[in-house]
């Protein structure tokens, strides 16, 4: 064993004996648990080199699906995890196998690791995504229907002066409902969500404006309601698109970065 | 779960959303979050290896947030590991001519203007002697370059960002007529650096910033006690009194979080209670389907400018320009 690493999906509450975490972990190595049964956490881990895992992209993409799917299956089996990022590993040193240290570490860090798992029980991570579509937005003052009819004669010049002009205008429209329905949106969700988080959009096309996108940490016993504050929104703005995704492990939840404990001296 | 939930015939609410989970089209939003996000041990017992280099340079780079937060400065969001690649992908040289000669290197990003979206690519900007260059490391690629012959004017112009913040950009003209919007660390010194080297480049009058002649009425730090399921928290951000309309943003959304137009005001007042720093007014503002409570340091003057009965008896007192 020795040399052997562990890779560290989530920690979670020790679900007791015989409880046996679902799936596989990367590249299908068998998932096991890590307990540190006299403080009642665990870590859901697979046996590894020392090394992290790296590759080409699409490697990284399937090792991150895979690595999502493990955590997601204990949370659904346990209640609640706290996620670790990608490629968290504990190596093995003077003082003992990754096992034991990893074991050190639960217990040396309980109170905190109770609280925060406590807060997480029962709840997921959902990401929000609101867009419009400029094109579909629509502008009342005319401008845009009279800038419309000057193209159709105008020069190629012009027209492409215009065509910009229109854009612009359409834009502006955009961006006022765009601030109306992100305030909007953000209030009602803020009543479901216990916590919330701006996230970017990882990706964008043009001719949309940007609205919302938001990480919630939702109760499982709101999703439902999440879902039909979304739905209505979707209708009674029919230039806007309604991304709904999750259930995610709540990787944006899981609060300030873990202490590092005193060195242990050897 | 349920694919359907049961609905009466007669309601007429429509279905909820339903969260999916489809890789198909959550792969990307899941990658960003996972690397970006997700506990990390850190504590030398215990290795976390969050190297981006280690786990894919080009998808990391290819995760948009990134840009966004390299530009407006919000790092600190980030995990160490990630930071540190940050630095090193703004810090190498670029390939050199014979002979040529940085003469000033600083962050600083070009605004890309072609293509389908406008964004800022931080990288590092360069003055040689022969040429202004913004480079990234990682992936490797020069943003934008010019020619210091080609150089016609630049022009120091101010712009606010997402973050509301007024930062000073450098426009740069060249001879041909394109031209690019460059961010420097120090765009000033940027600036007489590279008129010392081209002294043919001239200097264009600042533009003023595009908002100024219609600026807000009153515009000031304000906390903002958003709602949460579990309970409100304060959040800190700017509001702003514009064109009839309150809004307060903080500087972390995307958006403004309040947007409420002052006609829908009902009721405006001071009232005791808690506020998140001491010296704080705490302000409530009630209108149809909404009750904001706020905490600024000049709660008297906003709730006179807020309050619906002075504003219908001052007539036009909201449209100077108070600032």
């Amino acid at each position: 064993m020795s040399g052997e690493a562990l890779y560290v999906y989530a920690l979670l509450a020790d679900p007791g004996d015989g409880a046996e975490p679902p799936g596989e972990g990367l590249d299908g190595a068998p998932l096991r648990l890590v307990r540190a049964a006299d403080c009642g956490l665990a870590a859901l881990v697979h046996e590894a080199p020392a090394r992290p895992y790296q590759g080409p992209d699409d490697d990284v993409r399937r090792w991150i699906r895979t690595h999502d799917e493990a955590v997601e299956g204990m949370r659904r089996a346990a209640g609640g995890v706290l996620p670790m990022t990608f490629n968290v590993l504990v190596a093995p040193g003077e003082d003992g196998d990754a096992e034991a240290r990893l074991r050190a570490w639960l217990r040396a860090n309980r109170d905190d690791l109770h609280d925060r798992l406590g807060r997480l029980r029962g709840r997921a991570e959902y990401r929000v995504e609101i867009t419009l579509d400029s094109a579909a937005v629509p502008t009342d003052d005319g401008s845009v229907q009279e800038i419309e009819e000057r193209m159709r004669d105008a020069s190629p010049g012009l027209r492409r002066l215009l065509s910009k002009q229109l854009d612009a205008q359409r834009r502006a429209a955009a961006d006022v409902l765009a601030d109306q329905l992100h305030a909007d949106a953000r209030r009602q969700l803020s009543t479901i969500a216990e916590d919330l988080a701006d996230r970017r959009r990882a990706t964008r096309n043009p001719g949309e404006t940007e609205v919302l996108s938001l990480a919630l940490l939702v109760h499982d016993d709101d999703v439902e309601n999440l879902g039909f504050i979304l739905s209505e929104l979707q209708e009674s703005h029919p230039a806007a698109q309604v991304r709904f995704l999750g259930p995610w492990p709540p990787y944006s939840f899981t609060g300030e970065q873990l202490a590092t404990p005193a060195t242990t001296s050897p | 779960m349920p694919t359907k939930s049961p609905m009466s015939a007669a309601s007429r609410m429509p279905a909820p959303l339903r969260p999916t989970r489809d890789p198909q089209v959550t792969l990307d939003d899941l990658l960003e979050v996972v690397l970006n996000k997700g506990a990390v041990l850190h504590l030398d017992l215990i290795i976390a290896v969050a190297d981006i280099p280690l786990i894919g340079v080009n998808l990391r780079a290819a995760i948009a947030g990134m840009e966004t937060m390299l530009e407006y400065g919000l790092l600190q969001q980030w995990d160490a590991d990630t930071r540190a690649w940050a630095e090193r992908a703004t810090a190498a040289t670029p390939e050199l001519e014979e002979d040529e000669r940085v003469v000033l290197r600083s962050f600083g990003g070009h605004y890309g203007e072609s293509g389908l979206s406008a964004v800022w690519r931080p990288g590092t900007l360069f003055l040689t002697d022969r040429r202004i260059l913004v480079y990234r490391r990682e992936p490797r690629e020069v943003l934008w370059e010019a020619r210091l012959e080609d150089v016609e004017a630049t022009r120091l112009q101010s712009e606010r960002t997402v973050g509301g913040e007024d930062r000073l950009r450098v426009r740069v003209e060249l001879t041909g007529g394109d031209g690019a919007l460059l961010s420097a660390a120090n765009p000033e010194e940027f600036d007489e650096s590279l008129r010392r080297l081209a002294p043919h480049v001239r200097s264009r009058e600042p533009r003023p910033p595009a908002a100024d002649d219609e600026g807000p009425e009153f515009e000031g730090h304000m906390w903002y006690h958003e709602p949460r399921r579990g309970g409100a928290l304060w959040r800190g951000g700017r509001a702003r009194l514009e064109n009839g309309r309150l809004t307060w943003k903080s500087p972390t959304d995307a958006r403004p979080a309040v947007t409420l137009d002052t006609g829908r005001i009902r009721d405006v007042r001071l009232e005791p209670g808690t506020t998140p720093t001491n010296g704080l007014d705490r302000l409530v503002v009630d209108a149809a389907g909404e009750h904001l409570v706020l905490a600024t340091a000049e709660g008297p003057r906003w709730a006179r400018l807020l309050d619906p009965s002075a504003r219908t008896a001052a007539g036009k007192e909201l449209h100077g320009h108070h600032r």
